[in-house]
């Protein structure tokens, strides 16, 4: 009960041992110690996975959707940050329109995402009132495009509203003293955002967009509508494996489970330092 | 106030302000005008007729997936809002008196399962949950939400009590109120707000799951998400736009509550 071992300090052990019993389960089950179809002690499931290039290639597209996904959608909330962090109606009423999305389920997105970029969708239609498109074939393909725009723009439109509310916040909270400081002091405006607002923001966002992109590499729900089927995103892999038929196949889901499990311990370990360091500064 | 915003052009403010109100309102725009067509050929830009009867299903006792689904969604969300609440208050507590390694470790473990993607979740904790007979039931579904939902809303209490003082409980206690007078009385009226938002927070990462209910629910544990999935396979593009204009109103709905309970700031998401 001394204040060097507070009461209930085992507790977030709690939150982890789920996490932790479908890592040990995984581990058996990817050297087909268990799951259905295991037949004892191997490693072909681990030799096949990092021996098929079509892994690796989806494992890329992964890391491109999530890299770009994430690059604009900071840019985007950084812009209207700045833009709209006054007290006018406008900026009020930009910030309603920019959180808006917030609490909407990313399936949402993907659903009006189809509809819209889809090529007999929304903006197709509009193309043809204008007469710039005269068949659905003429549309340029934005869904289960090898470059995956619709999948981008649609992640986009749902983690703005976060990042950038990670950015009102930021600016709100520690942005202002220091600009009018800067201000009394003579600063420009240009020579403000250059080396006040934007280290200020840069610093207080980085967290949340190493969550961001560990989100999107991980997330199944868009991919499934708007992903092509080669090169196939990592989530859908694991998912097409586990279901596979051919149990001898389901051994290999657990391996890119793994990897998938390491990907997101680096990301906590990078938020929680990010974090810390951030915390240091805050003093 | 803002030295750089007051010196943006007024002309581009207004250009932001209208691409801002297109692009968010054209999905919502989409989704309404597609839950209420009845065959919406190429390339009309709108329907040449409109209907009702998606909607109607809902409410005149016809047969549709679409209504136990979202009183399924419904009851888990809830569900999971209110154990995560009931599960990430006291840890958030503990995690926030933690110190130096101890508690860079603590906010590790929150951060774990929110970090680890749903669905790997889901095939890792599948064979478990088959196990101890929570396949494919409702319990086993809430209990695989509450996985990063408890993770989520926990990081949001660490945060609450980091910058909490707990003096007002501890006088509380010396004047001698028992635990549950204190409780009662001065924690539960003191943290009101967060306890709401947290509750919002908790409801909503069950809301929008899908690998969790797919998997740990195994087809028999209906859910809003999963219909309007089935429906897009079917092609039934009004039905799904229904379904998932059903998936948009309770989170606004609640936020605007919350928002209106707590009248002054947003909820502010972890």
């Amino acid at each position: 009960m001394s204040t060097r071992r507070p009461r209930g300090r085992y507790l977030p052990l709690l939150l982890a041992a789920p996490v932790a019993v479908g890592l040990v389960y995984a581990g058996l089950a990817s050297l087909g110690l268990a799951g259905t179809g295991a037949r004892g002690w191997t490693l072909i499931h681990w030799v096949r996975i990092l021996g098929d290039g079509a892994v690796w290639r989806g494992f890329g597209w992964t890391l491109w959707i999530a890299g770009a996904s994430t690059t604009l959608a900071t840019s985007i909330a950084v812009l209207l940050a700045v833009v709209f962090r006054g007290r006018s109606r406008q900026d009020r009423l930009a910030r309603l329109l920019t959180l808006a999305p917030l609490p909407i389920p990313h399936l949402v997105a993907g659903v009006s995402g189809l509809l819209i970029l889809g090529q007999s969708g929304v903006l197709a239609r509009m193309g043809h009132a204008l007469g710039w498109v005269a068949s659905p074939a003429d549309m340029p393909a934005l869904v289960a495009d090898p470059v995956g725009v619709g999948l981008i723009l649609s992640l986009v439109w749902k983690e703005v509203p976060f990042l950038a509310l990670v950015a009102f916040s930021v600016l709100a909270s520690r942005g202002t003293q220091l600009e009018e400081a800067a201000r009394t002091l003579g600063a420009r405006p240009l020579a403000i955002l250059r080396w006040i607002t934007w280290p200020i923001l840069w610093r207080g966002m980085l967290p949340a967009v190493v969550a961001v992109f560990a989100f999107v590499v991980g997330s199944w729900e868009l991919p499934s509508l708007l992903a092509p089927s080669d090169p196939l995103a990592l989530p859908l892999q694991i998912l097409e494996r586990h279901t596979d038929p051919a149990l001898a196949r389901r051994g290999e889901a657990f391996v890119l489970t793994l990897l998938s499990l390491g990907l997101a311990l680096v990301t906590v370990l990078l938020h929680e330092t990010l974090r810390a360091r951030w915390a240091v500064l805050e003093r | 106030m803002a030295p750089l915003a007051d010196r943006t052009p007024l002309a581009g403010r207004w250009i932001l302000l209208g691409l801002l109100l297109v692009t968010t309102g054209l999905p919502f725009l989409t989704l309404i005008v597609t839950s209420l067509s009845h065959g919406w050929f190429w390339p009309d830009l709108l329907p040449s007729t409109l209907t009702l009867e998606h909607w109607r299903t809902l409410v005149d006792g016809s047969p549709t997936r679409l209504l136990p689904a979202l009183r399924s969604s419904l009851a888990l969300a809830l569900g999971t809002g209110v154990l995560a609440t009931a599960l990430a208050f006291p840890m958030g507590r503990a995690m926030a008196r933690l110190e130096g390694w101890r508690r860079f470790a603590a906010a590790g473990c929150a951060f774990l399962p929110v970090a680890v993607p749903p669905l790997v979740l889901g095939v890792g904790l599948q064979f478990s949950f088959l196990w101890a007979g929570l396949g494919g039931t409702h319990l086993g579904v809430l209990l695989a939400h509450l996985i990063p939902a408890a993770g989520y809303v926990s990081l949001f209490f660490l945060g609450i009590f980091t910058v909490h003082d707990d003096r007002l409980e501890a006088e509380a206690r010396t004047l001698g109120a028992s635990p549950w007078q204190t409780l009662l009385h001065v924690t539960l009226p003191v943290f009101r707000r967060p306890l709401v938002e947290g509750f919002v927070l908790g409801f909503l990462v069950s809301w929008a799951q899908v690998p969790l209910t797919l998997l740990i629910g195994q087809g028999s544990v209906p859910a809003l998400p999963l219909e309007v999935l089935s429906y897009l396979q079917a092609g039934q593009d009004a039905r799904a736009a229904t379904g998932a204009l059903l998936l948009v109103f309770p989170p606004l709905l609640l936020m605007g509550m919350a928002g209106a309970l707590l009248k002054g700031r947003s909820v502010v998401v972890a």
